[in-house]
Order: C-alpha cells, then structure tokens, then sequence
C-alpha cells in the first residue's frame, strides 16, 4: 500500500487537532479530505508527509513509518504542496521547479538528462514552459499555483499530497488543475491526497473521500454513498440536496444559501 | 515587466563578475602604492621584490601589505557572514551583530583586558604592557558563545527565524549594556584600547592578524560547496524545505555555525565591521538581480573590495590621525543601504 495511517493523533499543546485518523490508498487513487475550516485537514496531510510529529499512531509509505526515513527519502517518494507557500520573489520558475529534484540530486550530484527531462515534463504539464524564466514575483496568484505544483512534480514522487490546490484560482485554472490530477494518477500511477473545499469538485474527482470533523473522521467511502449518507448537510451545517446531473455520472451538491439555524429549524 | 526585458536583465551577469575582480586587483594596487607617507612608485616596487630602502621596505611589507591582507580577508569573512544570516533567517537587515556574536566578542574583549591589566601592571597607564595580542582570540571565543546562546535558546523554539531574531537582539543587548557598563567605570589607556577596537580598525595589523584569519577564510570558504544547495532551500518557509528533502534543523544549524564562526574570528581581529556583513550582500544581490549563482561569489569579492578600499579612503581621509574602516563603511555604506533598499517593497 503506497501510503497508510493508523490511529494518527496529533495535537497542538493541549488542543487536540487530530484523532485516531486512519486511512489506506491503494496505488493511482485519488482521495479527496474534505471538512470545515478547522477539521484537521491540514494537519493530517503534515503528519502524513512526516512535517510534524504525531502523538499517536504511525503512517507509512509502502509499509515503512515515516517518522524512520530520512527527510530525502522521503521526498523521493512523497511530494506535499502546502497551502499558500512563499518563495523569495526574486527566484525565477524554473529555480523554483529545479528545487523538486533536490532529493535525487543531494548536495553533489550534478543534474543529468533524467533530472532535465523531469523538469522540463514538470513545467508542460503544468503548462508554465514559456514563462520558466519569469520571476515569481511577475506572475499572478493562479501562475504561481502552478508554479508550486510543477515543483512538487519534479519530484516524481509516486504520492502526492495537496492542500487546497485550488484555491485562489480562477475556474479555469481550477478545472486545470483538476484535470492534472486525474491525469496523473490515471497515466502515471500518482497515489494523490488533497484536502479540498469544493464538494462537487471533490465528488466529481475523486474515488474516495474522507471528511473530516473536528479532528476526527466522521466517513471515509464512495463519493455516491457520502451523498446518501445526509453528513454533508450536518457537518457543514447547511441545507442542501443531492441532484443528478447524468446517470453515469456522480450527483451534484446544490446547497441552499441560507443557513439552517437562520431558517429556524 | 514585459518579456522584453529578461534579455536586458539577463546581460548583467557576463561581465559583472570579471569587473568586481578587476576591482579587487585595482583596489589591491591602490592600497599597496597610496598612503599617509608617500613613497615613490619605483621604491614600493623594489620594496615588494626585496630591494629598496630598509624605511619603504618596512612600511609596505610590515604596514601596508598586512593590514591590507587582513582587511581583505576580513571583508570577505563579514560579507559571507551576512550573506549567509541574511538568507537562513530570511531578514534583509541580518548581520553577524544578530547573533550577538560582535556584542559578545565587545563583553569578552574588555573583561579580558579588564583582568590581564591588572595582572600585568597594576600602572594600567602603560600601554605597551596591554596583551594585545590576545584580543583576537579573546573576541572570537565571546562572539562563539554568545551565538550559541542565541543559537540554543532559539532551538527550544524550532529555530524559527523570527524567534532567532528576537533572541538575539535581547541577547545582544544585554551583552553590549554589560561591557558599557564595565567600559564606563575605567579610566585609563584601556579605554583607547577599546574603543579603538570597538570602532573596528585595521590600524597596527600585523601578519599575526593575517595568519590568524586565514584558517577561518580557507575553511570558510571550502564549505561553499557543501553548503550550496541548502543554502537555496533554506530560502523557503521550514514546511516547504523540508517537503523538498531538506533536513531543516541541521543545516540551518550548520550554515548558522560557518556564519558565526566566520564573523567571530574577524570581530577578534578587526572589531566589529559588521556593517559590511549588511550592505555588500544587498549590493551582490542588487548586481546580480535574478542570477541567484552570482550572489555568492560577488559577496565575496565585492567584501574584499569595500574593506579595501574603504580602509585607504580612512589612511588617505585622515593624515597622521587615520579613520577607522568601521567609521568608514558605515558613513559611505548608510546612503548605499537606503538607495538599495528602496526597491524592496
């Protein structure tokens, strides 16, 4: 199994952020988190890619513990994007996306063919080759995403992690970055975890979800039997219906933009 | 900004380099031939080849050529030193006084003096009795220590550069109100001595200062290589380093120490120039704009540079009573700062 926790606890001082998190990814799944603001989204992705240190519980890449591997060797196998990561403005894209081969380089080696060619698949893919030599500084917000990611591609990690990948961009760059991600695990075999906050997008993406509430997990399945199960509408504390767009297809949320506490019931 | 000027931007780095290294050479000459006493150009020649009279023989190579030397080295020390702080703890005003190293070698430099005096001589009028030459080595181990207060307090604290910051301004101050405090309750020769030091001077350095600096600037500089990469990586946020394979604590511990050590044993021995740790990393930075790999070595060659030549501008500027390097840099270096920094936002 590519990527796995069990009973994964964190907290921070005495506030409890994560509890008894467990999860299993079977190779070139795609696995939406999704939760309000709070839930432990976050901080279930840092545990998973070894950045903080879980009270309880243990997650493993391919059957070894993380907290055992060497921060490369970890990186060779498990990309994460963090959410709104900062760079010197100065830097250029493609200092920026050389940086993801930093864990097959080390400090000495040279970069070979293999390493160019990683990067130069990393910024087509994320269609950024024309503008390699910009600075981070001249792009816009949706740019820069997508600078990020081509960094964390350039790993060639078999794991990828996102945390909200999509926000701060534009629906187009949305449906792109979406599309990236089905093409990844689908033609490449990319194990991806992203916490999300688009429940469609998540339902339409994904093959799996877990939600997430308060640091604990409240349902982890099919996106189809997450819409029968009514969490959404308690968990996020709106009304709202399940719609059948095709039936081939996942069904959509249609929330009600009224809250239900206002509406009195 | 338009595509139109990456080719602009881009020319810079091809001969910006060569031209700082020209420099180095000119100031170097400049240094060698200029001075408060004038010796003609062919007796500094035949002083340099051995020949020449004993008088200029002795005032290029026991005068000019060490303090030049030093100074040379120190420069590079202190720019690398910055270079190095500047971009770990990701603060554009970082020089080696943050890590409280030039108040800790200011604290152990006048304790030391405070003591041996009195061991000596207890007439603290004579100068010449004063232990010199210990000062470099007595600065450099109080500079070491106070960086590793600051160093471990701030490990408690997940090395965060703000934390690092914050510990060693505190730090910092607290060191530099002690050795005042001592300073203020002398009279005497000592205090000529320290304040000389205090204002950072290459004034009476011999081949022992040199020599002593050497070790520093060799390994100094030997560890670049190793540093090289790190060094690009710790430019992000410790979450982001990390994702990309870096182990963060221990090379920003390590990069942290060749940067104490570097400033420390050029506080010892020159006083604490540090201001030239601060501006000739943003003047580096400035002429190389986005050629991040000219960075490095424009620092260290541009420290050879400013130390050079604000230290013969100081020999020329003051006649018999010179102005120190340290008075120098910071009254030619404050415009250049404020010019620089106009571009961050």
């Amino acid at each position: 199994m590519p990527l796995a926790c069990s009973q994964l606890s964190v907290h921070y001082g005495r506030r409890s952020a994560l509890a008894n998190f467990s999860l299993s990814m079977e190779k070139g799944e795609i696995r939406a988190l999704i939760g309000p603001n709070g839930s432990g989204k976050s901080t279930a992705l840092q545990a998973l890619a070894g950045l903080i240190t879980p009270s309880k519980g243990r997650a493993d890449i391919e059957g070894v513990a993380v907290a055992s591997m060497s921060r490369r060797n970890i990186a060779k196998r498990l990309a994460f994007l963090p959410q709104q990561p900062t760079a010197p403005d100065e830097m250029t894209i493609a200092q920026l996306v050389r940086q993801g081969r930093f864990p097959h380089v080390g400090l000495f080696r040279s970069y070979d063919r293999k390493d160019e060619e990683a990067i130069e698949w990393a910024l087509e893919s994320t269609g950024l080759t024309a503008f390699a030599d910009r600075t981070l500084q001249e792009l816009s917000g949706g740019e820069r995403q997508r600078a990020w990611i081509s960094a964390a591609l350039a790993q060639e990690a078999g794991i990828l992690l996102l945390d909200e990948p999509t926000s701060f961009l534009d629906i187009g760059y949305q449906v792109e970055v979406l599309d990236l991600v089905h093409r990844l695990s689908r033609e490449r075999g990319v194990t991806i975890l992203m916490a999300i906050h688009d429940i469609n997008q998540a339902i339409a993406v994904s093959d799996r979800i877990s939600l997430l509430e308060k640091g604990e997990l409240r349902f982890d399945g099919e996106p189809k039997a997450l819409a029968a199960s009514g969490l959404i509408e308690k968990t996020f504390r709106v009304r709202g219906r399940f719609v059948e767009v095709a039936p081939d297809k996942p069904p959509h949320f249609d929330v009600e933009l009224t809250k239900l506490h206002r509406s009195g019931s | 900004m338009s595509l139109n000027d990456a080719p602009a931007i881009g020319r810079p780095s091809r001969w910006v380099l060569p031209a700082a290294l020209v420099l180095v050479l000119l100031s170097f000459v400049a240094a060698v031939f200029l001075g408060i006493v004038d010796i003609p150009a062919h007796d500094v020649l035949s002083a340099l080849t051995g020949s020449g009279s004993p008088e200029a023989r002795s005032i290029i190579l026991d005068i000019r050529l060490p303090r030049i030397v030093t100074g040379i080295l120190a420069g590079v020390q202190f720019a690398l030193a910055g270079l190095l702080l500047q971009t770990i703890t990701r603060n554009p005003l970082a020089d080696p006084s943050l890590m409280g190293v030039s108040q800790g070698a200011t604290l152990t430099v006048t304790v030391f003096l405070l003591f041996t005096v009195y061991r000596a001589n207890p007439d603290s009028y004579s100068v010449n009795e004063l232990p010199i030459a210990w000062l470099p080595p007595a600065g450099m181990i109080g500079g070491m220590i106070a960086g590793g207060i600051i160093y471990l307090l701030a490990f408690r604290l997940d090395l965060s550069p703000l934390r690092i910051t914050l510990c060693g301004i505190a730090i910092g101050a607290v060191l530099h109100a002690i050795a005042i405090g001592l300073i203020a309750g002398w009279g005497s020769a000592r205090i000529e001595i320290i304040l000389e030091w205090l204002s950072g001077s290459l004034y009476a350095r011999t081949w022992d200062h040199a020599l002593f600096l050497l070790p520093f600037t060799i390994v100094g500089l030997a560890m670049l290589p190793l540093i090289y990469r790190p060094l690009i990586l710790l430019r992000f946020d410790a979450a982001v380093a990390r994702s990309f394979g870096l182990s963060y604590k221990k090379q920003f511990s390590f990069v942290l120490l060749v940067s104490c050590a570097l400033a420390a044993s050029a506080v010892g021995a020159v006083g604490p120039v540090v201001f030239v740790g601060l501006i000739v990393p943003h003047l580096a930075r400035f002429l190389a704009g986005r050629h991040f790999p000219l960075v490095l070595p424009l620092t260290i060659v541009l420290g050879a540079v400013i130390v050079t030549l604000g230290d013969l501008i100081g020999r020329l500027a003051g006649g018999p009573e010179e102005v120190p390097i340290g008075v120098v840099t910071a009254l030619m270096g404050v415009p250049v700062l404020l010019v620089l920094l106009r571009k961050v936002p």
